[in-house]
Formats: structure tokens, C-alpha cells, sequence
């Protein structure tokens, strides 16, 4: 009972805190923006005034993109971890990232009509990701140590990445440049337009999040555990599956690659809330993930008129080493 | 209790052929047999984890066949050879993943849940160390946790994989001494795989000994005539 009082207090703690951190970010940038602009913005919006356009057509998608990405990633690869009870596991490292990569670059550079719109980028990086996770799943059952996951998912990304070269070298210059510059990966790349689907994506993954905490609670024991203790493995994983496609797919597509955040997030959700209770984990890799990958966003724009730095390249900067620190905790 | 008749027991190929046998509720059995005699696949038959090839198994007079998932497991309680721990995870709540066949789709406990939870941690002798992480626990301690966790399913069967592989003498006798207390006081029907035969003799524990392919209960044997016994060759 002490445990839920301290979770809850740190929940608690970190929503107030986190406002700070979304005030912070609409504010850093170029252009200087008044709290009055982003209130007017919302409630009394001038599209004459250039302040209030900025704040509403860049500001305002830029953070929610953050805190989608963020969320859903780290939530993704809580769901991973739990399933394949391997702190490792992650939707980069396990090549869900490059199965949606793999499925954009095909549409993007081979200029198929169908999946040259917006809707049509989405849902490649979906059946992309869901076909990667597919494959993930089935290799799983043929393995027995931790560590050999990993190298199949980074095998998995080696090959799509060599795909991926060569439609370059055969595509023409102009989808080329579309896709190098998704592929750097930013947050500023999403519309006020697609928010709403977005956000309603989003929710449906937490939703189905929440349904799955008692048969999540359990596969800390492992699956077979978990099936003596009345779980239905097989549907549970699907599930596991269509959320951890869906969030990779929709995030991919709109902000591109983006690494380790969903490795080093649920590690360190866990970590603080020290609970394998996953009502609160799910909570707490929602706060911290958005969080995380918003002040990584702030200080990316920070530095952003000495150096272009992309998302993907920050997140791996802190994240890579973060996996060998739980390699060396883990494995010692 | 469990009631075998004509069951063929293995994994793909038959591996070892029950004809009939019934094992009684309060009651604990020794399942004894070389490497490789089927132990295991024995268990996890009655399990459902490996598919009963032929013939039938029932558990008070129903058929493991016929059970669904949350039915076994409300009837069957299954403990590993070792737990290793999890991180974060604290004995109280390790056991109380035990409940999980009886909460809802939340997965919460109630408060009776948690009294017997925290009944069962008494009976077993683990109530000091409940707000304790089960990594930091000694294998003894942790084999203990695995039972109580078992014993909150509040199933009338309890099956155990090599309990006592891992453990200590001390911790070996102290294991045994649950058990027992466990099968007369609870009136479940347990079975254990071991190979630890002084053990079981010492405490004069009913044998179930797997030879030749098939299976026959043994009690009152010297460690001689128990090893000849597992020893003859077809």
C-alpha cells in the first residue's frame, strides 16, 4: 500500500511538472511568442496575425507530435519488453521501425500512385510495421537467449537498410529528396490537419493498453506461467501486436525513424516507479516518454542556429549508451 | 482426485502408458524416475501445456480435456524447479498474482484477496519479508514465494517440477515440511518430481516411480530397493 501511495505521488508530481516542460517548448524558437498569442491562438484566432499562426500551425502540432511520439513509443516498447520478458527488446531494436521504414522508402520511391498520399504513407508504415512484428513473433519461439532477439532484429534492420539503398540508387532525384528528408526524421513534419487522426489513433492505443494490464501483470512471469494462471497467450499477443504496429507505423510515417526511445523510456519508467504493476507503468511511460522527447525536441531547438540535428540522431546519442547500461546491469 | 485410465502420456511418440491410476486428495507424491523417463511431460500433461496423446485424465471426475483456461486454472497449481526473481516485483504482489484466476478483467485485488494472501504468507512462513523485492531473496526464500503463490490459486491440485533441485538440505527438509502441512491441512493432492530419495524416504513419502515406459506407485522401499527398481531394464 506504501508503493501505491509513492507511484501516486510521483504521478501527481510529474503532471504538474510537465506543463513547465510543454510551456517551454511552444516558447523556444526563433520567433518569440507571448502567452497572450497562444491563448488567442486557441480561443480568438487571427490568421493575420503572424504570431498566432505560427503558434497554431507550428507550435501546437510540434508538441502534440512530440508527446505522441514520445508516449507511444515508450508505451510500445514497454509492451515489447513485458511480452518477450526482455529488457532489451524495443520497436527500433526489434526492427518494427525498419519494417515501416521499409514500406515507406517503397512507396516514396517508387512513386505508386496509391501510396503517394498522405493516408497512403500512413498506412504502409502500418502494414510495414505489423508485417515486422509478425516476423518478430515467429522468430521469437525459435530462440532461447535474450541477447540473440536483439541481433535478429538488428540483422532484420541491416537488410531492410540494404533494400532501402538500393531503391535509392534506382529512384529518380525528386522522390529521393522526399524521402532523404523524412528519413532524418522531425517533429515539425505534421499538419494541424492530421492531428485529430492522429490523436484518435493514439487513444485507441491506450485504451487497448489499459485492457490488456491483468494479462501484462502476469507475463512478468513468463508466458507459460501467465497460461496457467488462466491468460489466453495467443490473443493477448496479438493485441500486443496491433498496438505496438499501430503506434511504430503512425509515428514512423509523420516524424520517421526516431531510436531507442522506446528501448531506454520503459527502463527508465520502471527504474523510478519501481513497480511491475503495469496500470502505472503504462501511466508512467506516457508521461515520461512524452516528456523525454519533448525536452530532447527543446534542446534540438535550442541549438538549432548553430546545428541542424535531427530527432533520430539525438535519441541515439543518449539511447545507445543507455542499452549498454542495462546490458552491463543485466548480464552481470 | 486425478483418475488416469489408458493415458498415453509424451511428447509426439508415447512415452510412458498409465493404465490406472488415482491419485487421493491430502496426499503428497514423490514422482521418481532416471533423466528422460518422462517426469516432465507427466507434469505438463496433466497441465495441458503437452497434449495427453490417448485414453483420459480427469480431475474430480472431469476430463482435463474438457477444461478451459480459467477452469484449470482454478483447479491446477504449478510451480517451476526455480524462480529466479523479477525486478521491481515485491513477494506481496508476486503473490498476489496467484489471485488472478478469481479477479476481474483489472486484474484487482479485493479485500479478502488480500487476507488470504496474507493468511497463506503466515501458514508458509514468509509474512516477515512480503514488502521485500524477490530478487534480493535467498533461492530458499524464493522457492517458498513460488509455493505460497501457488497455494493463494486455491487450487485442489498442486503440481511441483523439481522443487527441491536448487535448494540446500536445510531448505530441502523445510520445502518437504510445507508440503505435507500444505496437503493434510488444505486436503490438496500433490505431486512432486525429485531425485532426492533419502529425502522422501526419511519422511515417508508415497512414491510414484516411472520405469519401462510405465508407471507404478511404491512406498515403504529402502533406497536400495527404490534405485533397483528405477535401475531394471526392459
Amino acid at each position: 500500500m506504501i508503493e501505491t501511495q509513492r507511484i501516486n505521488w510521483f504521478l501527481v508530481v510529474s503532471l504538474l511538472i510537465f506543463p513547465l516542460i510543454a510551456y517551454f517548448h511552444l516558447t523556444v524558437g526563433q520567433q518569440e511568442i507571448s502567452l497572450t498569442d497562444f491563448k488567442n491562438a486557441i480561443f480568438a484566432y487571427d490568421s493575420t496575425n503572424t504570431a498566432q499562426l505560427l503558434a497554431k500551425e507550428f507550435r501546437f502540432p510540434r508538441l502534440i507530435m512530440a508527446c505522441v511520439a514520445g508516449a507511444g513509443l515508450s508505451l510500445a516498447g514497454m509492451l515489447m519488453q513485458t511480452l518477450f520478458n526482455n529488457p532489451l527488446a524495443g520497436p527500433y531494436v526489434l526492427g518494427i521501425n525498419s519494417g515501416a521504414s521499409l514500406m515507406v522508402a517503397i512507396s516514396l520511391l517508387t512513386g505508386i500512385q496509391f501510396f503517394g498520399t498522405n493516408l497512403g504513407l500512413i498506412s504502409s508504415a502500418l502494414i510495414g510495421a505489423f508485417a515486422a512484428g509478425m516476423l518478430m513473433m515467429t522468430v521469437v519461439g525459435f530462440l532461447k537467449s535474450q541477447v540473440s532477439l536483439l541481433l535478429v532484429g538488428l540483422m532484420f534492420g541491416s537488410f531492410t537498410s540494404a533494400i532501402v539503398s538500393f531503391l535509392e540508387i534506382s529512384s529518380k532525384a525528386e522522390q529521393l529528396k522526399s524521402f532523404t528528408l523524412w528519413s532524418m526524421g522531425s517533429l515539425q513534419n505534421v499538419l494541424l490537419e492530421q492531428i485529430p487522426l492522429i490523436l484518435l489513433l493514439f487513444v485507441i492505443g491506450i485504451i487497448l493498453s489499459a485492457l490488456i494490464v491483468k494479462p501484462l501483470n502476469l507475463l512478468v512471469l513468463g508466458e507459460n506461467a501467465a497460461s496457467l494462471l488462466g491468460i489466453k497467450i495467443q490473443q493477448t499477443r496479438i493485441i500486443i501486436l496491433i498496438i505496438t504496429a499501430l503506434f511504430t507505423g503512425l509515428i514512423t510515417a509523420f516524424c520517421g525513424p526516431i531510436a531507442f526511445v522506446g528501448l531506454a523510456v520503459p527502463n527508465i519508467t520502471r527504474i523510478l516507479l519501481k513497480t511491475q504493476n503495469h496500470f502505472y507503468l503504462i501511466a508512467g511511460n506516457l508521461l515520461i516518454g512524452s516528456a523525454f522527447l519533448v525536452l530532447c525536441d527543446i534542446l534540438i531547438q535550442v541549438v538549432e542556429s548553430e546545428i541542424q540535428l535531427p530527432i533520430n540522431v539525438l535519441t541515439s546519442l543518449i539511447g545507445a549508451p543507455f542499452v549498454i547500461f542495462v546490458l552491463i546491469r543485466k548480464m552481470k | 482426485m486425478i483418475h488416469f485410465k489408458q493415458a498415453e502420456i509424451g511428447y509426439k511418440n508415447p512415452l510412458l502408458k498409465v493404465t490406472d491410476l488415482t491419485l487421493e486428495a491430502g496426499n503428497v507424491y514423490a514422482l521418481v524416475g532416471r533423466n528422460g523417463s518422462g517426469k516432465s511431460t507427466f507434469l505438463r500433461t496433466i497441465t495441458g501445456q503437452t497434449t495427453l496423446l490417448a485414453g483420459e485424465i480427469s480431475i474430480n471426475s472431469v476430463s482435463i480435456k474438457n477444461a478451459n483456461a480459467i477452469d484449470k486454472s482454478k483447479t491446477i497449481a504449478f510451480v517451476e524447479s526455480k524462480f529466479d526473481g523479477i525486478d521491481f516485483l515485491t513477494v506481496a504482489n508476486y503473490l498476489a498474482l496467484g489471485r488472478a484466476p478469481y479477479t476481474n478483467t483489472l486484474g484487482r485485488l479485493n479485500q479478502a484477496d488480500w487476507d488470504f494472501v496474507n493468511q497463506v504468507a503466515n501458514e508458509i512462513g514468509i509474512e516477515t519479508f512480503l514488502q521485500k523485492e524477490t530478487l534480493s531473496l535467498s533461492d530458499g526464500e524464493r522457492q517458498l514465494c513460488a509455493i505460497a503463490r501457488a497455494i493463494v490459486q486455491e487450487t485442489p491440485v498442486l503440481l511441483l517440477d523439481e522443487p527441491s533441485a536448487f535448494l540446500d538440505y536445510a531448505n530441502k527438509q523445510i520445502l518437504v515440511d510445507k508440503l505435507l502441512q500444505i496437503a493434510s491441512e488444505k486436503q490438496k493432492c500433490i505431486v512432486f518430481s525429485t531425485h532426492d530419495l533419502d529425502l522422501c524416504i526419511e519422511n515417508k513419502i508415497e512414491f510414484i516411480a516411472l520405469k519401462n515406459k510405465s508407471l507404478q506407485k511404491a512406498s515403504g522401499l529402502s533406497k536400495l530397493e527404490l534405485i533397483s527398481l528405477l535401475e531394471t531394464k526392459s
